[in-house]
């Protein structure tokens, strides 16, 4: 496969920023997307994409996708998945890959099943600070890191600073335990885990201490304590209740430490990068990681973050939602 | 010349919210009636911020209201505190998320989504327009109407939120957006068909180009007075605030007032006033949507 034909699966707030990098790719196009919103649908025409769907299984059945990128709310991902997996098309699935344990096995199982590529939607792996500390740490530049700490703390779904413009609605589904699989730990979370999991292995011990500012059936923040099998403790730091934004990721070795952060840039530079180049340096790890999926299918390579690594995420997040410290009364 | 009157809160616990605005009140020759039975409370709960930001109403400080109220007239007063759903807000959730619902079980008051409500329409007109107004059976029906908004800076040509454009949130219409082109007649006309009795502004937190703790309450029964004084701690000249003078215009109140208590200028300089920067962001901020340049820019 040397052009891959991407398809587009949920035009919402990731879904738009997917589309407009995937009409910027290389070896890309994307031939198709699909949405329940018209208006959506026809800004995605006038966009210069051909084929538009209010129905994603049209959109599967099509035979000009390859692949295709599922931007749904999480308790949808499941189905999409399987439906995807069954029609022969590789997948970039976004975070969190599902609600629980179970139905990220399920959609690792059908992705096996049907052997097309699953890759999750983790941009934190393709951001240039957190890759080069990849390489301080194999490197050993930092000796062995004793003590970690991944902190990643906004506004969730409710982004919009109080002093900043108009806000937009929050799509109902993420007030719901039962839609989402949980709150903060399961959406900012996930990345934190990931990328722990990818700088040290194996996570053996875990406890959790949950916040719940909002009152929502579901925590609004998180702090978790991680044991890694190489020895390395980790704290993750998460929570929505910022009005700002902040990433971060603190190593503490016996040689050195390490501090990295993923920032936004400032507005007149961000508002030039989108206006020359059509993405900003915010969002460059999303392009990155969607252009990296497609050379894995240009060039037949599995790529990772893969199924599983999404499934172990989900199985850490699971055991310290049942390991909290301190219950909620 | 109406009175405002102007205290200080010396901590942030609800006692002393509840001395301020007793204080408050009594400044401005303020006493609740025995006969009450039906009371509105329209807090100011805007999106999913939490008072923290400033953008409002500490549920505390309408605890410590209501603990008042029911000390001076009845612990049997039927108690409503009223909000609408607004294009990007749902009152069930926010009533949830701020903290109103466990307000409302600790105090046995009533929460009302006036956009839920039953409604009478009322011709009302501001300026030169002519509004057809929903009005919640609620407000009608309530024998006293509180109003508790925040001071918030808000977009040109409003500029400031305070107490009249909190009752604006009382249209309950959730698509708000409909008067936007004639907002400050439409701000104008919500009041003149649901004039409330007395304003009470939660200024513990103030939200100005950032959110800052003043520990402060101000107190009117007149809603032009209070606004124009409000306007002023904000650095805001209310003399250049088209809404205010058109409401003084219709008759709903005073920018003259008579100050109780602290003298306005204790506030004025620590208020978190917009510097040059800041007024120029906002200038680009109305060009990029001018020329409709936002969705290539990401900020749409």
């Amino acid at each position: 496969m040397k052009s891959v034909r991407l398809g587009i699966i949920g035009l919402g707030y990731i879904g738009q920023i997917h589309l407009r990098h995937g009409l910027r790719l290389g070896n890309t196009e994307v031939t198709a997307v699909a949405d329940i919103s018209a208006k959506e649908l026809n800004k995605a025409r006038n966009a210069g994409v051909k084929t538009v769907f209010k129905n994603y299984e049209d959109l599967l059945k099509n035979p000009s996708v390859d692949a295709v990128v599922i931007a749904l709310p999480t308790h949808l991902h499941l189905q999409c998945a399987i439906q995807a997996a069954e029609a022969k098309k590789h997948i970039f699935l976004e975070k969190p890959i599902a609600r629980n344990v179970q139905e990220a096995n399920e959609i690792v199982s059908a992705a096996r099943k049907n052997s097309v590529r699953l890759m999750i939607g983790y941009p934190l792996r393709f951001n240039k600070e957190f890759r080069s500390l990849k390489r301080e740490i194999s490197n050993g530049t930092l000796g062995d890191i004793e003590i970690a700490q991944g902190t990643y703390i906004s506004a969730g779904p409710f982004f919009h600073r109080a002093e900043g413009y108009a806000p937009v609605p929050v799509p109902e589904w993420w007030f719901s335990k039962e839609l989402t699989g949980g709150g903060a730990l399961i959406d900012l979370g996930s990345h934190i885990i990931n990328l722990l999991q990818w700088y040290f292995g194996e996570i053996i011990g875990i406890k959790s201490c949950l916040g719940y500012r909002f009152n929502l059936d579901f925590e609004d923040s998180a702090t978790c304590l991680l044991k890694f099998k190489c020895g390395t403790r980790a704290v993750v730091n998460v929570g929505w209740f910022l009005q700002g934004y902040q990433l971060k990721v603190e190593m503490y070795g016996t040689v050195g430490q390490a501090v990295r952060e993923h920032k936004p840039g400032g507005r007149p530079k961000t508002a030039v990068q989108m206006l020359t180049r059509g993405y900003s340096d915010f969002h460059k790890p999303h392009f990155d990681e969607l252009q990296y999926f497609a050379d894995c299918l240009a060039h037949d390579i599995s790529p990772s973050p893969s199924g599983e690594e999404g499934l172990e995420d989900l199985k850490v997040i699971s055991i310290a939602y049942h390991n909290e410290m301190f219950p909620k009364p | 010349m109406s009175l405002v009157s102007l205290t200080k809160i010396r901590s942030a616990s609800q006692n002393s919210m509840k001395r301020a605005i007793s204080e408050s009140l009594g400044l401005i020759d303020y006493s609740f009636k025995n006969k009450v039975i039906n009371i509105v409370i329209k807090a100011n709960l805007c999106y999913y911020w939490d008072y923290s930001t400033g953008q409002t109403t500490d549920p505390k400080f309408v605890a410590a209201l209501i603990d008042l109220i029911r000390e001076r007239v009845s612990t049997n007063t039927d108690i409503s505190i009223v909000e609408s759903d607004a294009s990007a807000m749902k009152c069930k959730h926010v009533f949830r998320m701020l903290g109103y619902e466990q307000l409302a079980k600790d105090y046995n008051v009533k929460l009302v989504n006036l956009s839920e409500d039953s409604c009478e329409i009322i011709q009302v007109t501001a300026g030169k327009q002519s509004f057809s107004l929903p009005v919640a059976k609620t407000i009608l029906q309530a024998d006293l109407k509180i109003n508790v908004p925040k001071i918030k800076y808000t977009m040109d040509p409003i500029k400031l939120t305070c107490a009249l454009k909190n009752i604006f949130g009382c249209i309950p219409f959730p698509r708000k957006f409909r008067y936007h082109p004639r907002l400050g007649e439409a701000i104008v006309a919500a009041n003149k068909a649901m004039p409330f009795d007395l304003c009470v502004i939660d200024g513990n937190i103030v939200s100005g180009v950032q959110p800052r703790r003043l520990g402060f309450v101000m107190a009117s029964r007149d809603p032009v007075a209070i606004d124009a004084a409000a306007a002023k701690i904000a650095g805001l000249n209310p003399n250049r605030i088209k809404y205010i003078q058109l409401a003084q215009q219709e008759g709903l109140g005073t920018t003259h007032c008579v100050e109780k208590g602290l003298p306005l200028h204790y506030f004025e300089k620590s208020y978190p006033r917009k510097n040059l920067e800041k007024k120029l962001m906002g200038s680009a901020y109305k060009g990029i949507l001018r020329l409709k340049l936002g969705q290539k820019m990401g900020l749409e």
